[in-house]
């Protein structure tokens, strides 16, 4: 492997990235913003509560998926729930906190069910079930939205046909020398597993600290969480709130750094604990209720948001609105030109980061992969609203602000870690003595891409390609800022609309936000369907 | 057709007009901004695009721009751009990064932009706004400065034609009349409304802008001293005049939805609970709303709007120019085109926007005038009441750090 592509394609990613990162840092870093911060009275009530939703739902979530892949490995299982997955992965973060409201706020559908009949109540009852002062609403949605990323990490591992496969043998000597299925998969399965979902997890971990627009919907108001904040303090009029708005950005990624140290310190901790101790900590005991929970949920979100999306006048404790209207699917069919943007878009940067993330596992040293990986996760890790600063200040600087290839580069730079982070388990799977063995057989470099390695290894490309066509889909303010607002998708034209929060709305363009990512993951499943050898099948019928 | 009978007449005689505005009205500002004459704007407007940077966060106000769009390219060949926001501070915000990145002249990437208030007061200190121009817009003869001062002073900052009244908002309530009898009619009854029904009234958390001009309608009923508003606030202004504010609000929180102790984030959230029945009433900025959401089956036909009797803060909404606007001639055309009668008569229908006019109407000739006559619809103000005029613009600051400390934390 030579030095010079690899530098090149280092060179070709670490730029932009490392400009965005580095005129994001100047901003951050105005000794009187943090001063300011720091004397804002809900900073710290503020910083509390993101801590606390952050830390809470993530720990929540790891347990979670690590009782559902104890269940879903054992079971044999898997394979069957991941076809759906996509769809929970598609469905937008705000539309499942508005979904969810729909069903627990005191005028939502939970109460509306049981009102005035069983309940007594003509009018909702003062019950603080949602934007409640603990977060935990907020938390409630940040697992059901968290929980299927991680699963689906997790099944692009076990997608790797050498560990599956390793993994099931072990497991099967494991039970043969007595111990139970969930001992033998905590003690022999979930440690090799565990830390190969350490980056995801604290994408998980980075994502509950940062959010904004979930907790704007769901979360306490009084105060909110720093993100939200931050995020109000960044849209002031005033450029002395916006370095506060900058610094508390600065502050929310310093907090992501320290938590990600001290979660892998825990991960190694408990790692640790497991392998010493008899009984499987956390893993013990199967619990099916939990997958149905999650399933359900999102079932009922849907159905909320479908009913919402029709709804007039709907006054509690009607149980059906009064007045129903399409006057929003009206105007979801009316913003269908933005489609076409989206999806110019999407498959450009999508494929930008495909062809780069190929290129680097194929070109570079495996050294090199190793040690340049923790840059290229930035982007996951690092508060959103950072780095649309920092992007924005690198189309400014490259004068590509308003321009198409301004705003595919600050997509690029969101979508790259979810492509690498999809395609790397599969692709370092690959066994080299295969290409080896194509090479003896005298054919080049490139029969064996294109004829053995890429063919074998389609399905995680094509799934990998999907995942950043659905990030690229779901963008919002690098949209707006890098792309002027000149470039209007679906998203920018939700959020927009969204900013007059009609509830119709809302929920109709939820499901314009869906439908992209849903097509791009079902074109994957598609392509990514295993080969069928047809002829050899008939072949034996026909004997 | 229709825009072209209208702006024609205007034309004929604009540049005398804008002469006489010229020595009359506007003092130094103005003098040198405006070299060329109308024509030569239209002319040079002619096939340029202009990028109006509007929140976008209602269909009406869309379909009215997308009108608009259609009505200035067939009659002036000028192509109308809407670009769709959710936040106005965003756009200030890039113009400023803009001009930090040193952009020149016609290097930046907005025409046009609607704004007001606090946005307007930071663009404007900031010298982020291109030359004035708003009084040498033909169309602006008919804007009514003297019935509607607030056309002129932006939040107590004069706007020195720097940016050009588009329309006029008044702090509204709206409440199912059957559920709401008697309507408070200002902020003792709604004090007492609020200890007779606890739990059923709140308002948006500020710095929320709905939320702000609550609590600034509480400080002008309060206020000691009313004319001290008008100034730009001290700190011992705000102890003098405010003080009585806050005894208010600290009565008046314990009685609140959520005990006082939580505020929903915007006035669409209020209205949303007040839709479901978790709240008697709502409050907006536009007093045509509530008859606008009982057209969209939104809301039930028995609410009701209105205005305090002794009246409501009230402003203008305005677009303005940045100074890198690459197509200012044409960002001109369009606010001269927004404030002509027939575009401003279509936005104050209610079946259309409902946004009510600048113009001074009584002044238009009898055939303009005609197209302001509109039936009342369900949910419309019934009895306009007094336009009570906006603190400075300094007061908002230092109301929502006041506010923050004693209630938002």
């Amino acid at each position: 492997m030579s030095f010079l592509p690899a530098f090149l394609l280092a060179l070709i990613a670490a730029v932009p990235m490392g400009w965005a990162l580095w005129a994001a840092a100047s901003q951050a870093l105005d000794v009187s913003a943090w001063q300011a911060l720091w004397a804002d009275p809900q900073t710290l009530r503020a910083w509390g509560m993101t801590l606390w939703t952050g830390l809470a739902s993530t720990v929540l979530v790891w347990w979670t998926v690590a009782r559902l892949l104890a269940h879903g490995f054992i079971r044999q299982q898997l394979a069957r729930w991941l076809t759906h997955v996509p769809a929970l992965l598609a469905t937008p973060h705000a539309a499942m906190a508005i979904g969810l409201v729909l069903w627990l706020s005191p005028s939502g559908w939970a109460l509306r069910l049981v009102s005035p009949g069983l309940s007594g109540f003509d009018a909702p009852p003062p019950w603080v079930t949602t934007q409640d002062p603990w977060g935990l609403g907020l938390i409630l949605a940040l697992w059901l939205k968290e929980v299927p990323f991680l699963l689906w990490v997790a099944a692009t591992q076990l997608q790797r046909e050498d560990l599956r496969r390793r993994w099931q043998a072990e497991f099967a000597l494991a039970q043969t020398l007595g111990h139970t299925p969930t001992t033998a998969f905590a003690q022999v399965v979930w440690p090799q597993l565990a830390p190969r979902l350490r980056w995801p997890l604290l994408a998980v971990l980075a994502y509950g600290l940062t959010v904004v627009d979930m907790a704007l919907i769901i979360g306490p108001a009084t105060p909110p969480t720093l993100a939200v904040l931050a995020w109000q303090w960044l849209g002031d009029a005033d450029a002395a709130m916006q370095a506060q708005g900058a610094a508390a950005a600065g502050c929310l990624t310093v907090s992501v750094a320290i938590l990600a140290g001290v979660t892998v310190m825990v991960l190694r901790a408990w790692a640790r604990l497991l392998r010493v101790a008899s009984s499987p900590l956390l893993l013990q005991g199967e619990s099916p209720w939990v997958g149905l929970v999650i399933g359900g949920a999102y079932l009922a979100v849907w159905w909320a948001l479908a009913v919402g999306s029709v709804s007039g006048v709907w006054p509690f404790p009607q149980l059906w609105p009064s007045l129903w209207t399409g006057d929003a699917w009206a105007q979801v069919i009316a913003s269908a030109p933005t489609v076409w943007t989206t999806l110019g878009l999407a498959a450009a940067s999508a494929s930008v980061c495909l062809v780069w993330s190929v290129a680097w596992l194929e070109l570079t040293p495996r050294r090199w992969q190793q040690a340049l990986r923790p840059w290229w996760l930035l982007p996951l890790v690092l508060p959103s609203v950072l780095w649309v600063v920092g992007l924005y200040s690198v189309a400014l600087q490259w004068r590509l602000e308003g321009q198409w290839l301004g705003l595919l580069l600050a997509h690029a730079v969101m979508v790259l870690p979810y492509v690498l982070l999809a395609l790397e388990p599969a692709y370092l799977a690959v066994d080299p003595r295969q290409s080896a063995v194509v090479a003896s057989l005298g054919q080049g470099r490139w029969t064996d891409l294109l004829r053995i390695k890429w063919p074998l290894l389609k399905r995680a490309i094509a799934s990998a390609w999907a995942v950043g066509f659905a990030v690229s889909v779901a963008q919002y303010l690098p949209t707006l800022y890098v792309g002027a607002g000149r470039f209007a998708t679906v998203t920018t034209e939700a959020v927009t609309l969204a900013s007059g929060a009609q509830r119709s709305l809302m929920s109709a363009y939820a499901a314009l936000q869906m439908l992209l990512p849903v097509l791009a993951f079902a074109l994957a499943a598609y392509l990514g369907r295993p080969r069928q050898f047809e002829k050899i099948g008939s072949m034996k019928d026909n004997t | 057709m229709k825009s072209e009978t209208l702006v024609q007449p205007a034309l004929i005689f604009n540049r005398r007009q804008s002469l006489t505005l010229l020595a009359v009205a506007m003092s130094s500002c103005v003098a040198q901004a405006q070299n060329t004459t109308w024509p030569d704007t239209l002319r040079a407007a002619r096939g340029q695009t202009v990028y109006f940077n509007a929140w976008a966060g209602s269909e009406r106000i869309n379909a009215y721009l997308q009108w608009a769009a259609a009505e200035l390219q067939r009659d002036f060949g000028v192509k109308l751009q809407h670009v769709k926001i959710s936040d106005a501070a965003d756009v200030v915000k890039r113009i400023r990064a803009e001009k930090q990145a040193g952009r020149k002249d016609t290097e930046g990437t907005v025409d046009l932009v609607w704004i007001n208030g606090e946005n307007f007061a930071a663009m404007k200190r900031d010298g982020l706004l291109s030359a004035p121009f708003a009084q040498a817009l033909p169309n602006f003869q008919w804007v009514d400065t003297v019935g509607k001062p607030t056309t002129l002073v932006d939040f107590s900052v004069p706007t020195d034609g720097l940016e050009s009244p588009w329309g006029m908002a008044q702090l509204t309530f709206f409440a199912d009349a059957q559920r709401l009898l008697k309507p408070p009619q200002n902020m003792a009854e709604l004090l007492a409304l609020a200890r007779s029904q606890p739990g059923r009234i709140t308002y948006p958390r500020p710095p929320n802008f709905h939320g702000t001009t609550f609590v600034k309608q509480a400080l002008i009923e309060h206020a000691p001293d009313v004319k001290a508003l008008a100034q730009p606030v001290t700190p011992a202004a705000l102890a003098a005049q405010a003080a009585p504010l806050w005894r208010f609000l600290d009565a008046l929180h314990p009685h609140l939805w959520r005990g006082g102790k939580q505020f929903p984030q915007n006035s669409a959230a209020v209205r949303q609970m007040m839709a479901d029945g978790e709240l008697v009433m709502a409050l907006t900025f536009n007093p045509n709303e509530a008859a606008n959401e009982i057209a969209a089956k939104r809301l039930p036909a028995t609410v009701q709007s209105w205005q305090f009797a002794k009246g409501t803060i009230g402003n203008t909404h305005f677009v303005a120019i940045p100074y890198n606007a690459p197509s200012k001639a044409g960002a001109q055309l369009v606010a001269n085109f927004l404030l002509s009668p027939a575009a401003q008569a279509r936005k104050a229908d209610i079946d259309v926007w409902g946004d009510p006019t600048v113009l001074d109407v009584a002044r238009l000739p009898a055939a303009e005038r005609a197209r302001f006559q509109s039936a009342s619809r369900p949910g419309q103000v019934a009895v306009t009441a007094p336009v009570l005029p906006e603190p400075h613009a300094s007061w908002v600051d230092a109301l929502e750090k006041e506010w923050t400390r004693r209630y938002g934390v």
